[in-house]
C-alpha cells in the first residue's frame, strides 16, 4: 500500500481533524473579543463546512484504494461515513445552548474529533485500530458530555465516564483474547480462524465485545449511562452520541459479527436455539425493548423519554442484527439513520422547547400548535417516526427489520424469531402511549401564554432537514433502502 | 306497470305532503284526500284489466324476485285498502285530526297494504308486512289518547316478534327447499314434496313432518299476532283505544286483514301437508278466539273496547273457517264456501268497521272525548238519523240477513258445518254472544232517558250523512248481491281448491 | 374518472385545505365538501362502468416502490373494492356535511378527515399488503387528534385508549404479514403471491389468529370490542361517522381479503371460534345496548352487535356468508353513520345532552319532528326491517350461517331480536318520551340545517336503495368474490 493511497483514504478524516484545529485557533484568537451569538454561529459555520468538506472528500476517494486491511474503504465503509457525517452535521447545526456553554468553539472542535474517531471506527477491519478510532470518539464524548456546567452534566459526565472505562477494558480484553485464539489482527483473519475450529477462548472474548459495543450502543442492560447524559449534557453533544455514534457502533458491530464471527452465530430461533451471538443478541434486543420501552413509560422529562426510547430503539436495530440475513441487516442500517434523524429532530425540539419553557417536561409542549404550528408539525413527523406511523420513514424502517428478520430465520415450519419479532412489535406499539402523551400536549393543550417561538437557521436546519428526510425517506424510502442493500451485500458477500 | 303506479302512488303522494312548503294541517289533510283517490282510480283499472303483475331481481342468484301479481282476490283486498284509507282520511279531516305528518304516514301505510296483498314472494310481502308498523306505530303513538306510548310499543314489539318468528320459517323454507316464492312452494306441497325436502334440508335433524311443523307453527305465530288469534291477542284492546278513532278505522280494517290474507294465501296453499296434525289445534284456536272476543266485548264499558272486541270476535270466524278448511276431506262444495266466506267476511268486516268506529268517532266528537257505555242514552230521540244508520251497522255486524255481514258468515258456517261441525256448533253459540253484546250497546246509547247535556244535540250534519252514505251502500249492495263481490275471487278460489285437492 | 381519482381526491383535498391561508378556513368545509364528492362521483362511476362491462379488466395500478423489500404500489379495483370505495365516499360526504358547524381550527379538522378518507380509500384498494398496511396506519394519528381535539366525553381518554387498542392490533398484523412474507421467501408483499403459497399447517395455525386478531380488533370483535363505545362516543360526529361508517370496516376487510386468504387451512382450524366469538358479540352487544343511558353509548355497542354479524358472516365462509358479510360492511356503514350524525350531530349540537332521561325534557318529536323520524327510519334500518340494506345483509348472513352453523341460528335470531327492543328503547325515550300533564313546555331548537337534511337524505337513500335493489350491488360483490383469492375459503362454493 502506498503513503498518498493511504492519505486519499484518509481524506475525510483529515479535513476533519484540520477544521478543528482551525476551530480551536479561532476560538483561542478571538475569545471575549466579539459577541457570544457571533462565535457561536461562525464558530458553527466552520464545523459545518468543515463536515461538508469531509462528505465531499468521501466522495472524491477513488475506489480502487479500497482494501487495505488498517484503513479499509468497502461500501459499507463509505456507507457508514456518510451516514456519521450527515448526522454529525445535523447535531453541528444545533447551536449549543448560549447559556449553559461558555466556549462553542472548543465545543465543536471536540465534536469534531468525536466524528474523526467515529468514522476511523466505520472504516476499519483492525482490532487494534478499532480500540483506538473508538477510544478517540469516546474520550471526546465523555467531556463534550461534562461540558456545561452543572452539576447535572458534571454528574452525567462522569458516570458515562466511569461506565465509558469499564467498557473500553472490557473491549480491549476482550480483543486480546481473540487475538490470542486467533493470533489475527483483522476480522478477516479472524474469521479465517475461527474456520477451522472454535475454541472457548475466542467466544469469551466475543461476549466482552459485545458488552462493551452494548454499552457503545446504550442496549440493555448497559445502557445506565444513557438517561443521565441525555438529560444532563448540551443537547449537542446529546444528539452526536444519540445520532452519529449509534450508527458507527452498529457498523463496527456488523463488521465484528457478521464478518468476524459469522462462523459462530448460532441461533435465535424457537424450538431450534442453538449457543451464538445471534443468540445472545436477540435476548439483549428482548432485554432492551423491554427495559426501554416499560421505563419510558414512566418520565416525566422527554430527554430522559428519550434516552429510553433510544435503549428501545438499540433493541429493535438488534433485532436486525441477530437474523443474520443480508437482507435484515439491510434494514437495520437504514433504521438506525431514520432512527437517528428522528431522535436528532426530536432533541432539538426539546433544547427549542427548553429555551423558551425552561424545563424538557411534556407540558412544557402544551399548546405547541399554536406557537408555531411548523414546529408542531415536525415534533409529529418526529414522534409519528418514532413510533412507526405511515407515511414516515421511521414505519418503512421498523417494518422492513421485522419482516427480513423473519425472512431471514424462518424455515419450514419453524416459527423462527417470531417470538422477538412479536415482542419488539407489540412494544413498538406501546411505545405510542409516550410519544402520543407529547404529542397530545402540543396538539391537544391549550396554553395561557401567547408567543412565537423563533429558531436561528441552524436550529431550524436541524429541525427542519430531519422532518423533511422522514417525510421523502417515508414515502420513497428505496432512496436509502437500495443503497444500503446494494453496500451491504457487496461487504458481505466477502465472507 | 300499472301496479308499478299502484303501489308508489301513495308513497309519491306521502312525500310530496313531507316536502310541501308551509301546508297547513287542513290543506294537508285535503291534498291527501285528493292524492288517495288516485289509487283507487287505478285499482279500478286494474280490477277491469283483470290482473296486473310487476316484478323486479333483487337477489336472483338465490331466486329472490320482487315479484307482485294482483289477481282478484287481490283487487278485492286493494279495493278495501283504498276504501278504506279515503274513509279514514275523509274522517281525520272532518274531525280535525293530525297534521301533514300524520296523513303521510297513513299514505305510507296504505303503499305498504298494497304490497302485502299483491306479492307473491316472501321477501317483497315481509318487506311491505314489516314496514307498516313504522307508520302504524308512530301513528298511534303521536295521535293516540294518554296511554298511547305504552299501547303502540306494545304493539310494535309483539308485532315485531311474530314477524321474527315468521321470517325464521320462511328462512328455514329458503334454507332447505331454496325458494320463498309462495307459488313454487304452494306447488311443491301439492306435490307433497314439502315435508321430504324440508327434512333433507334439516340432514336429519328432524323427520319431514317435524320440521315442517315447526316451520309452519313460525309462520303462523306471524299471522296470528295481526289478526290476531287468542291467545296472541293482548296487544290489541289498548292498542285499538288508544289510538286516535280514524287510525283504529284503519288497523282494524286493514291491519288486521292482513293476517287473514296471509292465512287464506300464504298459510293455506303452503302447509296442507301439515294440516292433519295441525287442523284441530287451529280449529280450537279459532272457537277460542269466537268466544273470547264476544265474552270481553261483554264485559267492556268503553264502546270503542267493545267494538275492538267484536273485531277480534268477527275476525275468529275467518279463523274458523281457515281451520275447517285445514280440515278438509275432499268436499270441494264445502271448502269453496268456506273460502268465498273468508275473503267476504274480511271484505265487510272492513267496510261494518269503518262505519262502527265511524260511529264512535262522531259521539266523541260530541261528548268531547267521552264514550263510555254508560255516558249515553236516548239519543234516539235527539238524532233518529244516527240512530238509524248506526243500527244498519251494527245489525250488518251480527250478521243480519240481507246486510253484508250475513253473507259472509252464511258462507262460513256453510262450510264448516260440512267439514268440522263441531267447532261450527260451538261457534254458533260465539254468534249469539255477538248479538248480545252489539244489541246491548245498542239499547244504551239510543234508548232510555235522554241525559241533560245533550239536550242540545243535533242530527247528523250533511257532510256526516255523507260520510255514512257510502259505508250504507257497501253494506247493503253486497248483502242484496254478494256476487258482485264474489265475482273477483272465484277463479282465485278454484285455483286454491285445486292446490288443496286431496290425497290421491 | 379512474379509481385512482378516490385517493387522488382525499390527500389532495387534505392537502389544499393545509395550505389554505387563515382568513379563508371557512372555505376548508367547501374544499372537503368538493373533494369527498369527488372521490365519491368517481366511485360511482366506476361501479356503474363495472357493472355495465362486468367481464372488462379490473382497473389496475402497479408500480415499483422499494424493490429491495418487494412491496409495489399496486392498487386495483374489483367489484368489492368499488362498493367499499362508495361506501366511503357517501360516508365522507355526509360527514362533512355534517361537520359543517365546525369552527374551532377547521382547517386542520378537515385536513386530518380527508387524510383518514385517504386511508380508507387506499386500504380498500391495496392489492400489496405492505401498501395496504400503510395506509392502514396512516389513520391512527388522524383518528387520535380527530377525537383529543374536536371530541366531547372523555375524549382524551377515549381516544388514546382507541389508539393503543388500534397500533395494539397492527403490531399483531406486522407480525403476521411478515411472518406470511417470510415464510413465502421474501421477496413480495403481493397478496395474490402471498396467498399463493401453501404454507405448512403448523404454521398456519398460530400465525393465523395473529393476523386475523389482529384485523378483528379493529373490526370491534368481543372481546377486544372496548375501544369502540369509548371511542364513538369521545369522537366528534363526522369521526364517530368515520370510526363506525369505514373504519371499523378496515378490519373486516383486512380479515376478509388478507388473513382468510393467506392462511385458509389456519382459518379452517379457527372459523368456529371466531363464530362463537361473532355470535357473543352480537348477544353481547345488544344486551349492554339494552342498558345504556347515553344515545351515543347506544349506537356505539349496537355497532358491536352489528360488526359481530360482519365476522359471522366471515366464519360461516360461504359464498352467501362472505356476500352476507360485505353486504353489512356497507350496510352498516350507512346505517352507523346516520345514527351518528342525528345522535351527535343534529341532537346533540341542540340540546347537549344525550342523556335518555334528560332528553325527555326536549320532547324531540314536537320539536325536532325531522330528526324524530329520520332517527325513526334509522332504527328501523338498524333493525334490520325489510326494505333497508341490514335486512339484505342479515338474510345472507343467515343463510350462510345456516349452512355451515345450522346450531347458531336460534342464538342469532335471538340477537336479532334483542337488537330491535334496544333501538326502540333508545328511540323512543329520546324522540318519543312520555310526558306527564305537568311537565315544563319543551324549549324551541333551532329547526334542521340544509346540510343536516341533505346528509340524512343521503344515507338513508344510500340503505333504501340496497334495501329495496340489493342486486347491483350483490353483482359488484360477487364479482369482486370469485377472484382466486377467496376460492381457498369458501367451503360452499
Amino acid at each position: 500500500m502506498n503513503v498518498s493511497a493511504l492519505f486519499m483514504q484518509l481524506l475525510p478524516e483529515a479535513v476533519l481533524v484540520i477544521t478543528a484545529l482551525v476551530l480551536l485557533g479561532v476560538a483561542v484568537a478571538t475569545e471575549r473579543k466579539t459577541g457570544r451569538s457571533f462565535s457561536v454561529g461562525s464558530a458553527t459555520g466552520i464545523a459545518a463546512s468543515g463536515i461538508l468538506l469531509a462528505l465531499l472528500a468521501l466522495g472524491r476517494v477513488p475506489s480502487e484504494t479500497a482494501g487495505s486491511s488498517l484503513v479499509l474503504l468497502d461500501s459499507m465503509a463509505r456507507l457508514g461515513k456518510g451516514v456519521v457525517l450527515a448526522l454529525g452535521l445535523l447535531a453541528v447545526l444545533l447551536p449549543p445552548g448560549q447559556k449553559e456553554i461558555r466556549e462553542p468553539g472548543e465545543v465543536l472542535a471536540l465534536m469534531l474529533f468525536a466524528l474523526t474517531g467515529l468514522l476511523l471506527a466505520t472504516g476499519t477491519n483492525h482490532l487494534l485500530f478499532l480500540f483506538v478510532a473508538l477510544e478517540l470518539a469516546s474520550l471526546s464524548l465523555y467531556l463534550l458530555a461534562g461540558f456545561s456546567r452543572s452539576a447535572r452534566a458534571a454528574e452525567a459526565s462522569l458516570k458515562y465516564f466511569l461506565f465509558g472505562g469499564v467498557s473500553a477494558a472490557f473491549l480491549l480484553f476482550g480483543l486480546s483474547w481473540i487475538y490470542g485464539f486467533s493470533h489475527a489482527a483483522t476480522l478477516t483473519d479472524v474469521a479465517l480462524a475461527l474456520k477451522s475450529g472454535v475454541s472457548p477462548l475466542a467466544m469469551a472474548g466475543l461476549v466482552m465485545v459485545l458488552v462493551a459495543l452494548g454499552f457503545k450502543l446504550a442496549a440493555a442492560p448497559f445502557h445506565y449511562w444513557a438517561p443521565d447524559v441525555y438529560q444532563g449534557a448540551p443537547a449537542t453533544s446529546v444528539a452526536l452520541v444519540s445520532a452519529a455514534s449509534k450508527a458507527a457502533g452498529l457498523v463496527v458491530l456488523i463488521r465484528f459479527l457478521q464478518i468476524g464471527f459469522a462462523a459462530v452465530d448460532g441461533s435465535a430461533a424457537w424450538g431450534s436455539m442453538s449457543a451464538g451471538w445471534s443468540l445472545w443478541l436477540a435476548v439483549l434486543a428482548a432485554v432492551s425493548i423491554l427495559f426501554g420501552n416499560v421505563l419510558a413509560l414512566a418520565q416525566s422529562s422527554v430527554r430522559r423519554l428519550l434516552a429510553y426510547s433510544a435503549v428501545a430503539n438499540t433493541g429493535y436495530l438488534l433485532v436486525g442484527i441477530c437474523a443474520n440475513a443480508p437482507a435484515s441487516t439491510g434494514a437495520a442500517l437504514f433504521y438506525v439513520v431514520v432512527y437517528g434523524l428522528a431522535t436528532l429532530g426530536a432533541l432539538s425540539l426539546t433544547a427549542s422547547v427548553e429555551r423558551h419553557q425552561g424545563n424538557d417536561s411534556p407540558q412544557a409542549f402544551a399548546g405547541l400548535v399554536h406557537h408555531s404550528p411548523l414546529q408542531a408539525v415536525a415534533l409529529l413527523i418526529f414522534m409519528a417516526s418514532l413510533a412507526g406511523i405511515p407515511p414516515f420513514a421511521g414505519f418503512v424502517g421498523k417494518f422492513a427489520i421485522f419482516s427480513t428478520a423473519m425472512a431471514g430465520t424462518i424455515r419450514g415450519e419453524g416459527s423462527g424469531i417470531t417470538w422477538l419479532v412479536g415482542l419488539a412489535s407489540v412494544m413498538s406499539a406501546v411505545s405510542l402511549y409516550y410519544y402520543l402523551c407529547i404529542l397530545k400536549e402540543a396538539f391537544v393543550k391549550e396554553s395561557a401564554e401567547v408567543r412565537s417561538d423563533r429558531l436561528s437557521p441552524g436550529h431550524a436546519l436541524a429541525i427542519g432537514i430531519p422532518a423533511v428526510a422522514l417525510v421523502v425517506l417515508g414515502l420513497f424510502p428505496s432512496l436509502l433502502l437500495d443503497p444500503i442493500a446494494r453496500a451491504v451485500a457487496e461487504s458481505l458477500a466477502a465472507r | 306497470m300499472l301496479l308499478l303506479s299502484l303501489l308508489f302512488s301513495p308513497l309519491f303522494a306521502a312525500v310530496l305532503l313531507g316536502t310541501w312548503p308551509g301546508l297547513t294541517a287542513r290543506r294537508a289533510g285535503m291534498l291527501a284526500f285528493t292524492l288517495a283517490w288516485i289509487p283507487l282510480i287505478l285499482v279500478a283499472m286494474i280490477g277491469f284489466q283483470e290482473g296486473a303483475s310487476w316484478s323486479l331481481p333483487w337477489m336472483p342468484d338465490a331466486g329472490i324476485h320482487l315479484t307482485f301479481l294482483a289477481d282478484g282476490t287481490s283487487s278485492l283486498f286493494l279495493l278495501l285498502t283504498t276504501l278504506v284509507t279515503l274513509f279514514s282520511l275523509a274522517v281525520s279531516v272532518k274531525l280535525g285530526i293530525g297534521d301533514r305528518a300524520y296523513f303521510a304516514l297513513i299514505l305510507a301505510m296504505e303503499a305498504m297494504l298494497f304490497g302485502v296483498f299483491t306479492a307473491r314472494h316472501f321477501i317483497p310481502w315481509f318487506l311491505c308486512w314489516e314496514l307498516t308498523l313504522i307508520p302504524a306505530y308512530l301513528l298511534v303513538r303521536l295521535w293516540g289518547g294518554t296511554n298511547a306510548p305504552r299501547a303502540a310499543l306494545r304493539f310494535f314489539i309483539v308485532t315485531l316478534a311474530g314477524g321474527v318468528s315468521m321470517l325464521l320459517g320462511f328462512l328455514a323454507l329458503q334454507l332447505t327447499v331454496g325458494t320463498m316464492d309462495f307459488d313454487a312452494l304452494a306447488h311443491l306441497a301439492a306435490d307433497k314434496q314439502l315435508a321430504s325436502e324440508l327434512a333433507q334440508g334439516f340432514s336429519a335433524h328432524f323427520d319431514g313432518p317435524t320440521s315442517l311443523l315447526i316451520v309452519a307453527l313460525a309462520v303462523f305465530l306471524g299471522l296470528a299476532v295481526k289478526i290476531p288469534i287468542v291467545p296472541l291477542h293482548a296487544w290489541l284492546p289498548d292498542t285499538y283505544a288508544e289510538a286516535p278513532t280514524p287510525v283504529t278505522i284503519l288497523l282494524t280494517g286493514l291491519l288486521s286483514k292482513m293476517g287473514v290474507y296471509g292465512l287464506l294465501r300464504v298459510f293455506l296453499p303452503i302447509f296442507p301437508e301439515i294440516f292433519p296434525v295441525l287442523a284441530p289445534w287451529l280449529a280450537a284456536l279459532a272457537v277460542a278466539t269466537v268466544w273470547l272476543g264476544a265474552i270481553a266485548a261483554l264485559a267492556q264499558t268503553d264502546l270503542k273496547r267493545i267494538f275492538a272486541y267484536s273485531s277480534v270476535n268477527h275476525l275468529g270466524y275467518c279463523a274458523l273457517a281457515v281451520a275447517a278448511i285445514a280440515t278438509s276431506q275432499g268436499d270441494r262444495v264445502a271448502v269453496s264456501s268456506a273460502i268465498s266466506g273468508t275473503i267476504l267476511q274480511a271484505f265487510n268486516h272492513g267496510v261494518i268497521a269503518c262505519a262502527l268506529f265511524f260511529v264512535i268517532a262522531l259521539l266523541e266528537s260530541r261528548s268531547g272525548g267521552k264514550r263510555g257505555l254508560h255516558d249515553f242514552g236516548g239519543l234516539r230521540a235527539k238524532m233518529p238519523m244516527f240512530c238509524g244508520l248506526t243500527g244498519i251497522a251494527l245489525f250488518a255486524s251480527l250478521g243480519l240477513p240481507g246486510l253484508s255481514g250475513f253473507i259472509g258468515e252464511f258462507l262460513i258456517f256453510n262450510g264448516v258445518f260440512g267439514l268440522n261441525p263441531w267447532s261450527a256448533a260451538l261457534s254458533l253459540v260465539g254468534l249469539l254472544l255477538t248479538a248480545v253484546f252489539l244489541l246491548r250497546a245498542l239499547r244504551k246509547v239510543f234508548t232510555g232517558p235522554l241525559p241533560e247535556r245533550f239536550a242540545q244535540w243535533g242530527d247528523l250534519s250533511l257532510g256526516e250523512r255523507w260520510l255514512f252514505a257510502p259505508l250504507i251502500a257497501l253494506i247493503v249492495i253486497p248483502g242484496i248481491w254478494p256476487q258482485v263481490l264474489l265475482h273477483f275471487s272465484n277463479s282465485d278460489t278454484l285455483r286454491l281448491l285445486e292446490l288443496l285437492r286431496p290425497t290421491p | 374518472m379512474t379509481p385512482a381519482w378516490t385517493i387522488l381526491s382525499a390527500f389532495a383535498g387534505a392537502l389544499l385545505v393545509l395550505l389554505l391561508p387563515a382568513r379563508l378556513a371557512g372555505a376548508s368545509r367547501l374544499v372537503a365538501l368538493i373533494a369527498s364528492i369527488l372521490g365519491a362521483v368517481a366511485a360511482g362511476v366506476a361501479c356503474l362502468e363495472r357493472l355495465a362491462h362486468p367481464d372488462a379488466a379490473v382497473w389496475e395500478s402497479n408500480r415499483e416502490w422499494i424493490p429491495s423489500l418487494g412491496a409495489r404500489l399496486h392498487f386495483a379495483a374489483d367489484g368489492l373494492s368499488l362498493a367499499l370505495l362508495f361506501l366511503t365516499g357517501v360516508v365522507a360526504i355526509a360527514g362533512v356535511l355534517f361537520s359543517w358547524n365546525v369552527n374551532t381550527r377547521p382547517r386542520a379538522f378537515f385536513a386530518l378527515f380527508m387524510t383518514i378518507i385517504g386511508g380508507v380509500y387506499g386500504v380498500f384498494m391495496s392489492r400489496d399488503a405492505f401498501l395496504l398496511f400503510v395506509c392502514y396506519e396512516i389513520v391512527i394519528l388522524p383518528k387520535y387528534l380527530l377525537i383529543a381535539i374536536w371530541g366531547s366525553t372523555r375524549r382524551e381518554y377515549g381516544a388514546m385508549k382507541l389508539t393503543m387498542y388500534s397500533i395494539g392490533a397492527s403490531a399483531l398484523i406486522l407480525v403476521g404479514l411478515a411472518v406470511a412474507y417470510a415464510a413465502a421467501g421474501g421477496t413480495s408483499f403481493e397478496i395474490a403471491y402471498l396467498a399463493s403459497v401453501k404454507y405448512p399447517l403448523a404454521l398456519q395455525a398460530w400465525a393465523f389468529p395473529i393476523l386475523f386478531l389482529g384485523f378483528a380488533v379493529l373490526a370491534g370483535m368481543w372481546p377486544f370490542h372496548t375501544w369502540a363505545p369509548t371511542g364513538h362516543v369521545a369522537a366528534p360526529t363526522a369521526a364517530s361517522m368515520l370510526l363506525a361508517g369505514v373504519v371499523m370496516k378496515l378490519g373486516a376487510f383486512g380479515a376478509l381479503c388478507v388473513a382468510m386468504p393467506l392462511f385458509p387451512q389456519g382459518f379452517e382450524q379457527w372459523s368456529t371460534s371466531i363464530a362463537l366469538l361473532a355470535v357473543i358479540g352480537i348477544l353481547y352487544g345488544a344486551l349492554t345496548a339494552l342498558a345504556q343511558q347515553d344515545l351515543k353509548f347506544v349506537i356505539g355497542y349496537s355497532s358491536v352487535s352489528h360488526m359481530g354479524f360482519i365476522l359471522l358472516g366471515m366464519a360461516a365462509a360461504t359464498h352467501w356468508g362472505l356476500r352476507g358479510a360485505v353486504l353489512q360492511m356497507i350496510s352498516h356503514g350507512v346505517i352507523a353513520g346516520l345514527l351518528f350524525g342525528i345522535a351527535g350531530r343534529v341532537v346533540y349540537e341542540r340540546t347537549h345532552t344525550r342523556d335518555l332521561n334528560e332528553l325527555k325534557a326536549f320532547d324531540l318529536w314536537k320539536t325536532l319532528p325531522g330528526a324524530a323520524l329520520a332517527f325513526t327510519l334509522a332504527t328501523a334500518a338498524s333493525m334490520g326491517l325489510p326494505g333497508f340494506s341490514g335486512f339484505v345483509a342479515e338474510i345472507s348472513v343467515a343463510i350462510g350461517l345456516w349452512q355451515t352453523y345450522p346450531w347458531l341460528v336460534p342464538p342469532v335470531a335471538l340477537g336479532i331480536v334483542i337488537t330491535g327492543a334496544f333501538s326502540l328503547r333508545a328511540m323512543h325515550k329520546a324522540f318519543f318520551p312520555e310526558r306527564n300533564v305537568g311537565d315544563a313546555p319543551p324549549p324551541t331548537l333551532p329547526p334542521l340545517t340544509g346540510s343536516e337534511k341533505s346528509a340524512i337524505a343521503l344515507l338513508l337513500a344510500v340503505s333504501i336503495s340496497i334495501g329495496i335493489y340489493p342486486k347491483p350491488w350483490v353483482s359488484l360483490i360477487d364479482e369482486g368474490l370469485r377472484s382466486p383469492l377467496f376460492q381457498s375459503i369458501l367451503a360452499h362454493p
